[in-house]
């Protein structure tokens, strides 16, 4: 475990400017922002400070024991059910995070597509969507660029701009990575079919950058923390430099129970648990939620007062709802040469001739198609699945059938939308309680109809793509009534309209003017399937704003 | 092309749901600790901590119809019984007791079956058809899940012994790699394209 090594320690009575509360994705890119810019910050982490030396290729450990994540066997139960009219259970945890400095990128797989002009408009463009809350973002493609740009070159991504991507300020910091033979594979059945496959956009090093070493091409980065720094990850790219910075504490081990206000209505103290139960408070002159989309919007529900009696800047009563899951598909091949998907990146090649589908479909989605290992490069996963291919699950055959499932198989995995509805939703579990005795998460979620359409349009072309690359074997399904997700989207929703949403265009509460919220929850739409390069990019434009607000003392 | 599809998941390529049938996933109550010095040396003894004798005999002769032994190393020579061993000395007891009633209920099969009181007695071919007879149940969910899961995951936790099963996946235990990663990026990098 990292030392926090504090170049700065601030008393809890003592108002400091601003306390963060998460060190993700957007929580390390806006504490790295307003440290830098002078401002003192505290940011508030739940769980430790990793780093390389505490991560391994364990797959039991981490992906079967969830060492990165918790869940209910550590105390953290969430309910689950598909509409409000059912019960909902205690299952194995549907929004799944990290719980660690860094939060979700120290795991994540890199992939950064941008959103392009069309996602912030689609909309009006397309026209609504009935019994849906598919709206414009209050901002456009061009609002964001600068934001993207400054991604691209302070997390560190490598790439090669492709044919349909929108336009950019710069290019990229870092040269593509290598392509790999499932890429390979993508790319020549791309071409016969008329499709366009380009280097996949990559929060990963292909080369040394900003004092990081390039990836040694280990294999596993979905869902494990890298053991070299070549991850751009907050982790390693924002929180040394705001702790460097000596206007910021980091404290972990500390889980926020609520956002206590004034008389006047604004955000002034933070409460929390340390790791051994001691409950604190952490006085401040404005507050940063970058929990992310399960946690975010459960802390604004917990935070109700007679002032908030439906909880903290949910005027709107969107706090929790809209919650986009990104539907997934996937086809699956074995090839007759050595494939070795499991070395190097996930993806290396992506297809976004899709990014938005013919309105003739009769469905409103879009995403994009990558190459990978079928089960992730995991070699325990891979020989659960034996006999995907209609052969026996255990036995001689089955021994036999393992090999090539692991060394000669790749899939082209389509990554697609979600439509934000009310119905899905995170709320407060009205009996179910966390190991502080707080009401666990409740997720209600089931897909629309069209995210389920979208799904089987991208697994119908990937097979087809599929048997274009030459394999020998294919399968394929689509993650219609999936159980669980890693995008926690659109659950405190950006917008103009204070009625409809809960942040403004700059993330900023519509409530509480000293109240910031910036997450995976501020998504408007899902993305397609890539949320983080975009949830990163609100960050760095909020940060902006808040420093300006600061300036101009709002603050 | 095989026209056949999976209507909804039938796979997954992470944890959680890809043992269901297993009662193991949906209990581990923590992180399971990497073995440490003891456990090693327990391992390199022959020690068990909570499997009875019968009980590795006899959950050692269900992992050899699993994965089994031929012209390459099975779940014997992997010591997948260590591993279930390990895992189920991890504060398990409530799944401990669900093997155990299991393993009863086939014994007892093999006994109105074929006359013989413990499975690892049975022929092969005998032993294969009472598997096939309770394919479906928790009971042999659970000790597939175990088995694959001893023979693939690190050798610390008590399987995987001398790495064969990374050897019989064909996994390179190696930790940095270069291009050309594969055959068909090789043959890229020669066309150009």
């Amino acid at each position: 475990m990292a030392q926090d090594s504090a170049s700065v320690t601030y008393s809890t009575t003592e108002e400091v400017d601003f306390v963060i509360v998460g060190s993700g994705s957007a929580g390390g890119i806006i504490a790295k922002e307003l440290s830098t810019a002078g401002y003192s910050v505290v940011v508030l982490e739940q769980g430790p400070h990793l780093q390389a030396a505490d991560f391994k290729h364990d797959e039991w450990g981490i992906k079967y024991n969830f060492d990165l994540e918790w869940d209910w066997r550590k105390g953290h139960p969430q309910t689950r059910r598909k509409t409000e009219d059912e019960e909902a259970v205690i299952g194995d945890s549907s929004l799944r995070y990290a719980h660690n400095v860094g939060g979700g990128s120290v795991h994540f797989s890199g992939n950064f597509w941008r959103l392009r002009e069309i996602d912030f408009i689609e909309a009006s463009v397309r026209g609504p969507i009935a019994g849906t809350n598919f709206v414009d973002w209050p901002i456009t493609y061009n609002d964001l660029e600068p934001y993207y740009s400054k991604v691209d070159w302070e997390i560190g991504l490598s790439g090669l701009q492709g044919p349909w991507d929108p336009p950019r300020s710069r290019d990229y910091p870092c040269s593509p990575m290598p392509v790999k033979s499932s890429g390979v594979l993508l790319e020549r059945a791309a071409k016969k079919m008329g499709y366009t496959a380009y280097p996949a956009p990559v929060a990963i090093l292909s080369e040394p950058y900003d004092g990081r070493p390039g990836c040694i091409h280990c294999g596993l980065c979905n869902g494990y923390g890298c053991e070299v720094d070549a991850k751009s990850s907050t982790m390693v790219t924002m929180i040394p430099k705001a702790l460097a910075s000596g206007n910021c504490e980091l404290r972990t081990g500390c889980t926020v129970s609520r956002v206590n206000t004034d008389e006047s209505g604004r955000a002034n103290e933070v409460v929390y648990w340390e790791q051994d139960g001691t409950e604190q408070a952490q006085r401040a002159k404005a507050v940063v939620l970058s929990a992310n989309g399960a946690e975010t919007p459960r802390l604004l529900l917990l935070s109700e007062s007679d002032r908030y009696p439906d909880g903290l800047a949910n005027s709107s009563g969107m706090v929790g709802k809209n919650l986009m899951f990104n539907g997934y598909s996937q086809a699956i091949g074995i090839f007759e040469e050595p494939v070795h998907a499991y070395k190097s990146i996930p993806a290396t090649r992506v297809i976004h001739d899709f990014w938005t589908l013919d309105e003739d479909l009769g469905f409103y989605g879009g995403g994009g198609i990558d190459s990978r290992h079928p089960f992730g490069g995991n070699l325990i996963s891979t020989a659960l699945n034996g006999g995907i291919f209609g052969g026996p699950s255990w036995g001689a055959e089955y021994k036999q059938s393992l090999q090539h499932l692991f060394t000669h198989s790749c899939s082209f995995d389509g990554h697609t939308t979600s439509l934000p509805l009310s119905s899905n939703n995170v709320t407060l579990d009205p009996t179910v309680q966390d190991m502080w005795g707080r009401p666990a998460i409740r997720v209600t979620y089931q897909e629309h109809a069209d995210d389920i359409a979208t799904m089987k349009f991208f697994m119908d072309r990937s097979l087809e793509l599929m048997e274009a690359a030459g394999a020998t074997q294919i399968e394929g399904y689509y993650d219609e009534g999936a159980p669980w997700t890693q995008h926690l989207l659109g659950t405190c929703r950006m917008g103009n309209d204070p009625d409809t949403s809960v942040v403004d265009r700059y993330n900023r509460s519509h409530d509480i003017p000293n109240l910031f919220i910036c997450d995976g929850s501020s998504m408007v739409s899902s993305s397609r399937g890539q949320p983080t390069i975009t949830i990163m990019a609100l960050a760095f434009r909020a940060a902006d704003y808040i420093i300006q607000a600061a300036e101009q003392g709002e603050i | 092309m095989n026209q056949k599809r999976m209507s909804r998941r039938a796979f997954l390529n992470t944890g959680g749901d890809v043992a269901k049938g297993s009662c193991i996933i949906l209990t581990i109550p923590m992180i399971l600790t990497a073995c440490d010095q003891a456990n090693e040396a327990r391992i390199n003894s022959g020690a068990y901590n909570i499997l009875s004798d019968e009980e590795v005999l006899e959950y050692s002769a269900i992992a050899a119809r699993i994965i089994p032994s031929d012209e390459s190393p099975g779940a014997t020579e992997a010591g997948v019984s260590y591993f279930i061993d390990t895992v189920l000395g991890d504060n398990m007891e409530a799944q401990h007791q669900i093997l155990r009633e299991g393993l009863r209920n086939l014994q007892s099969e093999g006994l109105v079956q074929h006359n013989a009181a413990y499975f690892h007695l049975l022929s092969e071919e005998h032993q294969d058809q009472l598997l096939k007879e309770i394919e479906s149940t928790e009971f042999f969910n659970t000790i597939r899940f175990l088995t694959v899961a001893g023979m693939f995951s690190l050798p610390e936790y008590g399987g995987n012994k001398d790495k064969v099963g990374f050897e019989l996946l064909g996994f390179v235990d190696q930790h940095a790699w270069q291009p050309p990663f594969g055959f068909y990026d090789a043959d890229y990098a020669l066309k150009g394209e």
